[in-house]
């Protein structure tokens, strides 16, 4: 080997060290979430979403090309089966009329407030998580449409995830599935406060629900709202396996197919998103006290 | 005396530039390709890692196309647009190229089935030393299936991406004889 080659190799082998270096430093700085790493995040994906987008249009086209073929194949049944599927939502309109009436003259018995400051924006999702490490998704609409980080990001079946970074023209959403997702949320029929945390995988833990808790199989799981920055009532999942104190929830939406969102805009008045750490946001039920219950009040609020 | 040596100098024709940009440009083409193949359902949450079937094939036939700042750029772009731990696919990615160039020689005189397992290993390699960074920076670890179903998908897919770099090689190879 001659001196000149050695010298060549030498330098190579610098470069190398010296880029692994930048690259096992960068895995430190960017966990420690600081504004001008975010910042460069967020600008490179303005750049480099565009791109992904032209390239992914082909991959889109073969999707619904196997689709399209594979719905042609069961349009009979699937004939069959949305008949029969409309009638029953048919059924269930009425029943949601009548509740829906039955709700709102409750309300106005109890002098509940709703919550009805949140625009939805519609989205087109760019990529999917495809890696076993992040469970993320950049969406089409960022800034310039007044997305801000905390907005909430929803389907027609439920909750999705959550704005975490937002560029001028695209949106990086934190999904729920997220190992670094925490959602407060409630069980549907007995108001047991808990914790949904994502595992990077299919499912959610439904974690730090009280011991007297008692979910039921199939039971509905929503957002809580508490810390405000999601609000309540939004579908999360439905509990699907108890075992051995585990609690696993299916998620309500099915993320495999998710092309169009809903960003919903406003609503976080007061709300320091500016450090998204859900939580920290995440406040206990307040502690029982017998003299607030709702019972043995009258129409007008006061206690008999 | 002025030193008129750089006046009367060559052009360099055969530099790799040109083709360096070229497999930089390739290697992020399959990076956007990942990401738009995550969009399949089937691949949904672990798609394959095309990315590493490229530099790796690289490094066996082209290593002087392959600078490690282009792998260094792949891995940060998929780091970028994937969102995972910045920088863990960049350091895994140099550290595999480095350990492969020390037994280049070796690897290029092995058959394809030999191939295809220090492939697996170099796979299986990559994703547990994301994973054992990914659990200490996080504190967690996160469910292991979908790692193991891209790790399971670009085994299989490495054959075809192998086949394809291999014809290019002998194509490369002809020109130069022509």
């Amino acid at each position: 080997m001659r001196v000149s080659d050695k010298a060549r190799v030498r330098q190579r082998r610098i470069v190398h060290g010296v880029l692994v270096l930048i690259s096992f430093s960068l895995m430190f700085l960017g966990k420690a979430d600081l504004a001008a790493l975010r910042n460069l995040r967020m600008g490179s994906n303005d750049f480099l979403a565009p791109i992904v987008d032209v390239v992914s249009g082909p991959i889109r086209g073969i999707e619904t090309m196997i689709e399209g073929v594979r719905t042609v194949a069961s349009l009979r049944a699937e004939n069959v089966r949305l008949q029969g599927e409309n009638d029953l939502l048919k059924r269930w309109r009425r029943r949601a009329e009548i509740l829906e009436s039955e709700n709102r003259q409750l309300r106005s018995v109890t002098g509940a407030a709703t919550v009805e400051n949140r625009t939805p924006i519609t989205a087109r999702a760019v990529t999917a998580p495809g890696g076993g490490f992040a469970h993320t998704m950049l969406i089409s609409i960022g800034s310039e449409k007044g997305i801000v980080r905390g907005n909430p990001v929803v389907t027609a079946d439920g909750l999705v995830g959550i704005v975490i970074d937002v560029g001028r023209a695209y949106a990086r959403v934190l999904l729920i599935s997220d190992i670094n997702a925490r959602i407060p949320v409630i069980l549907a029929s007995s108001s047991w406060p808990g914790l949904t945390v994502g595992q990077n995988g299919q499912f959610l833990d439904l974690q730090f629900l009280p011991d007297e808790a008692k979910p039921k199989i199939g039971e509905l799981v929503l957002t809580s709202g508490h810390g405000g920055v999601l609000p309540n009532g939004l579908p999360v999942g439905r509990v699907d396996q108890i075992k051995d104190g585990k609690i696993r929830v299916q998620p309500a939406v099915d993320f495999r197919h998710l092309s169009y969102l809903s960003v919903l805009v406003g609503g976080l008045d007061g709300i320091d998103n500016s450090n998204l750490d859900l939580a920290d946001f995440y406040t206990p039920m307040p502690i029982d006290d017998p003299t607030r219950l709702l019972e043995g009040l009258n129409s007008s609020g006061k206690r008999k | 005396m002025k030193d008129q040596r750089s006046y009367f100098e060559k052009a360099d024709f055969q530099s790799d530039l040109p083709l360096q940009l070229l497999t930089a440009a390739l290697g992020l083409t399959l990076v956007f390709l990942e990401l738009a193949v995550a969009q399949w359902p089937v691949f949904y949450g672990s798609a394959p890692n095309l990315s590493l079937i490229f530099i790796y094939g690289m490094i066996m036939y082209h290593v002087k196309y392959m600078p490690v700042f282009t792998i260094f750029l792949i891995g940060i772009i998929s780091d970028f647009l994937l969102s995972d731990l910045l920088g863990g696919r960049a350091t895994s990615f140099m550290l595999l190229a480095y350990v492969m160039q020390l037994r280049l020689v070796r690897l290029q005189q092995s058959d394809f089935g030999q191939l295809w397992v220090d492939f697996a290993v170099s796979c299986a390699a990559v994703s547990l030393f994301q994973l054992l960074l990914f659990s200490a920076v996080n504190f967690a670890i996160p469910s292991l299936s979908p790692i193991l179903f891209q790790i399971g998908a670009t085994l299989i897919l490495f054959p075809i991406g192998f086949v394809l770099i291999f014809a290019v090689h002998r194509l490369l190879q002809k020109v130069k004889m022509v």
